[in-house]
């Protein structure tokens, strides 16, 4: 175990956290992620029993997850493992896959509702155009935001997950940050 | 005060506002028109040219003349219609383009020189004296030109942005949106209904005949409540659709707080962008009016607008009204005026054979023909058989006819069609794919009618999508069908205004066709007709008229203009979207920077990355001390610089090492595991695209590092070659820039302080020589890639791990370095350290060189093909006979500037003796003086020749001496220490 101390993207010690109303914006600083391939000619794998979904689609199965982010590529998370070598983990699962490690080269922004899901679907209407009646549980979009390339994954009906260049966090959490508190704080419309 | 009985405002919620600076009483569901309509303020604003006394002539966002400044210091909106502008408590309106005031404006006097101003003057007036353009002529017109001023403060209100879908969007909440929405709605399709209004209804709220034979408010309120219960149905209030874009895509703006009394933090306006299946556009239709001499004194309105104004907001302007209208339509608003109370002295008719509806006296076969009073109508001349008379008094509504809103129709270029019948323009054939026109936007101007095609447009936009929708059951409502008698204008001697806030009369209109600007397009850019902010909302059709009776065309074939958005103005703030200062635009932080600023470091942007410029110690005045600093401690012992912001992308598959062999000018596939090589990319045409290193970590796996600035577009080419080139190899690529941080540790002492955070990885020169590169260990297990490379010309090494260890990495080596002399340097010193060892950069890779240029010619491999190789051999590129030089000065204190240009000794210092410019200069502490890189004709044969550095921008000359661009160890042997 290294004794160098990590940075959060945000270059904080800790992991950053925010309430506004019934929303909350946090910094999941404990995920580690490995983009998946297919070498030419493979076959789909089911690595660590993850059956990867088709396009446009996220999984989740006993701490893992993987989502779909092009024509036979994925992005593989694992919860709470950011400092391990996860990458070489999925490497071995994964036989006739070409696995690169990808944990710090995200940020990924956990936004939950604890009022059901219209809060979370009026915030979402203001950060990306997706369509809201197919932006359902277990989809994901590789779009733009606020002029940042990111994926916004729906992991519940009221949770949502956006992940971006983890050198850009400072400029997604603001961004994040300041639709929130538009949404959960006045909450008008979202109901908070 | 002429505030009447009835109307839709809240009696019990009065509101205080003030315009020029005086209070007056309002409520609440009143707009500032008509609040000050109900005081008895007819005089609004100026108009633009000959500053005539204006007052308001409409009730909606067509409005030419009502223009006001709203709020005051930074908030301070100008040209905001009146009719638009929802009152509430403290309100401040002031009324603008004038000098002194409202009532006395010092440039009323243009109107007395109206002969000089007539269409097209300054096209003509400006061209003598020509010193006076500049000077004289250009200034004064500017101050001139517009009508309310910019606070010149920044915006202080916040602007949001959004993104809706749907299955049926329907712009509009007029009966025929209504109908719309109600239909979609219930059959289950996922709507959205738009309206620009605060209170759906759109033309039902002006109007008095009912619904079911009851107010037309109560089907309304009832249809709320339901639509209130629909989830599938979304009303947009306050929210103007003002343009079609491409792919059913439609850009709005919701005002989202414009009509509270405190913005404080709240949203000012959002725009969205709505992606709807289909469309309704159900947009109404504008009145129009009648040109007549001197039709422009306040108290001269749309009869149609003087109706609303008395039925929605219990007002009337005046006491004694007069109705000039060429169909029933104008008839309708003498009935309610004097439902309301009101005197109607009449109603001017040009059909001869009309009659009265009601008791009032009615002019058949008559038109107006003049007006008088200064500041507000007192009287208007009427003409019948010859003969003239006047008629006192102080309003005078005119009706003729009215023109479909077809702007939204018409935004992907369809031209709008004429039609014999309505005497009106339709929408066009080739509507937005996904659009249909329902309601008084259609032609269709009974409310019945309306009602009824809102309805049957939305089932049919319904069916396209595979939904079936029944017809709402619809209230009965009045259904009677128009009778219009064209009339365009009276004729006269004296000005009648077409265009009232450009200040467009037909006789400018006359002249332009006598001046031969017949098209419409002609005529519009002439006379400046339709360009104000309204747009001509209430003055193109009529204009076309007009043009069309004085050519001896038909209407028709007089053609329209192209209708384009926005359809109403749309605030810069809104269209922006989002943050003006900080967040601009989103900034890459490295993953030291955290540990930077703690450090006081100086950052720069390189793109969209803040980097570390230099590191200020305590003592150091200037930035040159701090940049000679970091340069020398890193050429004697060790320095530290992040360079995480370089692109890293991993290259993996099968045909990694062909792929690459195409990618890159030089062989990458013979290239060892365990090695690195320097590469170069073209572009297609053969130019120098970005260069880099590139790592092969394991048999089909290597790591392509490529300049910060090309990091995106390299990743992107190579995006592109994988997918749409050559597709059937087996290659894999994906960004890795962020994920790790990268740290240069450069100088003689590099290798000691890395044997200090490596976990027993041998760094021998001869386990891990020049140019190798390895995955490893560092502090006790961290995963780590290190790479021998240098761009410094020292003994160097990249060393990268996980990003979020990046900071940590960097503080200890600079504790375990800090007897090595160990300095963290920035960009700066990087860029002197670069150009003291004569390695290319950005400024050198500019996109306008080649690999010869560069000196890198032979490694375009000839052995294989690659992109660009086949290009960089024409002709044209291999002649080019400049090469990268070195140079310094010739005389101590001369200046060397990165831009100047090369000249020989006594050449006239034109383009065709140009010999090369300077790409990038420094000071070299290690030289102790100047130095720079440049481009020079046959450079390599001109080794110790003098030339003239000059920068003519500045009047600098300075003799330069031609060196090699390697000032430092050009035999290369530090970096293979």
């Amino acid at each position: 175990m290294t004794d160098l101390m990590p940075m959060t993207a945000l270059g904080a010690d800790t992991a950053r956290y925010v309430q506004f109303g019934c929303l909350s914006l946090r910094e999941n600083d404990g995920l580690a992620l490995a983009s998946l391939a297919l070498r030419a000619g493979f076959a789909v794998p089911a690595p660590m029993g993850l059956v990867l979904p088709g396009v446009g689609g996220w999984v989740a199965h006993q701490g893992l997850a993987a989502f779909w982010t092009g024509p036979g590529q994925w992005m593989i998370e694992a919860e709470g493992r950011a400092q391990d070598d996860f990458a070489t983990e999925m490497r071995a699962a994964a036989p006739g896959c070409l696995v690169t490690e990808q944990t710090d080269g995200f940020v990924c922004f956990e936004m939950t509702s604890n009022a059901g899901a219209m809060p979370l679907l009026r915030l979402l209407e203001k950060l990306v155009n997706v369509d809201l009646a197919v932006f359902i549980t277990g989809r994901v979009t590789r779009t733009s935001f606020d002029h940042m390339p990111v994926f916004v994954i729906r992991r519940a009906d009221g949770q949502l997950a956006v992940l971006g260049m983890r050198s850009a966090a400072g400029s997604l959490w603001h961004a994040l940050e300041t639709a929130a508190a538009r949404v959960g704080v006045k909450g008008g419309m979202a109901g908070c | 005060m002429t505030r009447l009985s009835g109307g839709l405002i809240d009696r019990a919620t009065p509101l205080n506002f003030t315009f020029d600076g005086k209070a007056y009483p309002g409520f609440q569901g009143d707009t500032v028109a008509s609040a000050l309509l109900a005081n008895d303020v007819r005089l609004m604003g100026r108009s633009f040219k000959y500053h005539r006394p204006r007052g308001v002539i409409a009730a909606g966002s067509e409005e030419p003349n009502a223009l006001i400044a709203l709020g005051r210091g930074a908030w301070r909106e100008p040209n905001t219609r009146a009719t638009v502008a929802e009152l509430f408590d403290g309100l401040e309106a002031m009324s603008q383009n004038r000098i002194g005031s409202l009532k006395f404006d010092l440039l009323a006097v243009n109107d007395l020189a109206a002969p000089f101003f007539a269409a097209g003057f300054y096209y003509k007036t400006f061209m003598w004296p020509k010193a006076f353009w500049e000077r004289l002529y250009e200034p004064l017109i500017r101050r001139a030109a517009g009508l309310g001023r910019l606070s010149m403060l920044p915006d202080p209100d916040a602007y949001d942005k959004g993104f809706l879908h749907c299955d049926l969007l329907i712009v509009g909440g007029g009966p025929s949106g209504l109908a719309a929405a109600l239909t979609a709605a219930r059959a289950g399709a996922r709507v959205i209904l738009a309206d620009e209004d605060f209170r759906l209804g759109g033309r039902l709220l002006a109007e008095t005949h009912g619904l079911n034979d009851a107010p037309a408010q109560d089907w309304i309120a009832a249809l709320e409540a339901e639509f209130a219960s629909l989830p599938n149905l979304r009303v947009l209030r306050r929210t103007t659709v003002f343009g079609a874009f491409d792919h059913g895509i439609y850009g709005a703006v919701e005002r989202v707080s414009d009509h509270l009394a405190t913005p404080g933090q709240a949203v000012r306006q959002t725009l969205w962008r709505i992606s709807a299946k289909r469309t309704v556009l159900a947009a109404g239709a504008t009145e129009r009016h009648i040109p007549f001499a001197n039709n422009d004194r306040p108290g001269i309105m749309l009869a149609g607008a003087l109706r609303a104004y008395a039925n929605r907001w219990a007002a009337c302007p005046g006491t004694r009204v007069a109705i000039f209208a060429n169909s029933d339509d104008g008839h309708r608003t003498a009935l309610d005026l004097l439902a309301k109370g009101v005197e109607v002295v009449g109603v001017i008719d040009p059909r001869p054979e009309a009659k009265p509806l009601g008791a009032y006296p009615v002019f058949a076969g008559a038109v107006v023909t003049g007006s008088k009073g200064r500041l507000g109508l007192r009287a208007i001349e009427i003409s019948r058989g010859g003969q003239n008379q006047w008629i006192a008094c102080d309003v005078l509504g005119v009706s003729g006819g009215w023109n479909p809103n077809v702007h939204l129709a018409a935004h992907h270029r369809g031209r709008p069609v004429w039609s014999d019948d309505l005497h009106s323009f339709v929408p066009p054939q080739d509507l937005p794919f996904g659009m249909r026109v329902s309601g008084a936007a259609q032609g269709v101007f009974s409310t019945q009618g309306a009602l009824q095609t809102g309805a049957e447009m939305a089932a049919a936009a319904l069916a396209d999508l595979g939904l079936s929708a029944k017809l709402a059951g619809l209230p009965r409502a009045e259904d009677a069908a128009v009778s219009l008698y064209p009339l365009w204008h009276v004729a006269g001697k004296a000005r009648a205004w077409v265009d009232f806030q450009n200040d467009v009369t037909v006789k400018d209109i006359a002249l332009a066709h006598q001046e031969n600007m017949r098209p419409v397009e002609h005529l519009k850019r002439w006379t400046t007709l339709g360009m104000a902010t309204d747009q001509g909302k209430t003055a193109n059709v009529t204009a076309i008229a007009v043009m069309a009776e004085l050519s001896g065309k038909v209407i028709a074939e007089t053609g329209t203009t192209i209708f384009r958005p926005p359809y109403t103005g749309v605030a810069l703030g809104a269209l922006g979207g989002g943050d003006t200062g900080t967040h601009f635009r989103p900034r890459r932080l490295t993953p030291t920077h955290a540990w930077a600023q703690g450090q006081g470091a100086v950052f720069v942007e390189v793109g969209p990355w803040m980097r570390a410029q230099y590191f200020p110690r305590a003592g150091e005045t200037g930035w040159r001390q701090s940049v000679d600093r970091e340069v020398l401690a890193t050429r004697a012992g060790v320095g530290l610089c992040d360079v995480t912001s370089l692109g890293k992308i991993d290259v993996q598959g099968a045909d990694a090492g062909a792929f690459l062999d195409r990618i890159y000018a030089n062989a990458m596939a013979s290239l060892k595991v365990g090695m690195v090589r320097y590469g170069l990319m073209l572009r297609e045409d053969g130019q120098a695209f970005d260069d880099g290193t590139c790592a092969r970590l394991g048999a089909d796996h290597y790591v392509v590092t490529t300049t910060t600035a090309q990091a995106g577009p390299v990743y992107r080419h190579m995006e592109f070659a994988r997918q749409c080139l050559w597709p059937e190899l087996d290659v894999q690529l994906i960004s890795t820039t962020d994920a790790w941080a990268q740290i240069s540790v450069a100088g003689p002492k590099a290798r000691r302080l890395l044997e200090r955070v490596v976990d027993g990885f041998d760094l021998s020169n001869e386990a891990f020589p020049f140019m190798a590169c390895a995955t490893l260990t560092v502090c006790n297990g961290l995963r780590a890639r290190l790479f021998r490379i240098s761009f410094s010309g020292e003994l160097a090494y990249e060393i990268a791990v996980p990003a979020r260890f990046g900071a940590a990495l960097m503080a200890r080596m600079l504790e375990r370095g800090a007897d090595l002399g160990a300095t963290p340097y920035g960009t700066e010193a990087l860029g002197v350290l670069r150009i003291e060892k004569g390695h290319a950069a950005g400024n050198e890779l500019n996109g306008q060189t080649t690999a010869q240029m560069l000196g890198m010619g032979k490694m375009v491999s000839v052995k294989k093909d690659s992109i660009g190789a086949v290009m960089s051999r024409r002709e044209g590129l291999r002649a080019d006979a400049r090469v990268m030089v070195g140079l310094m000065p010739a005389e101590a204190g001369a200046p060397l500037l990165a831009g100047m240009h090369l000249f020989a000794e006594g050449a006239a210092q034109v383009t065709q003796n140009d010999q090369g410019w300077v790409t990038s200069a420094c000071y070299s502490p290690h030289l102790k003086s100047p130095i720079a890189l440049a481009f020079l004709e046959r450079g390599s044969e001109r080794m110790g020749e003098v030339l003239i550095g000059a920068n003519p921008l500045q009047g600098q000359n300075a003799r330069l001496c031609v060196v090699s661009p390697h000032f430092v160890d050009p035999e290369g042997e530090r970096v293979r220490d």
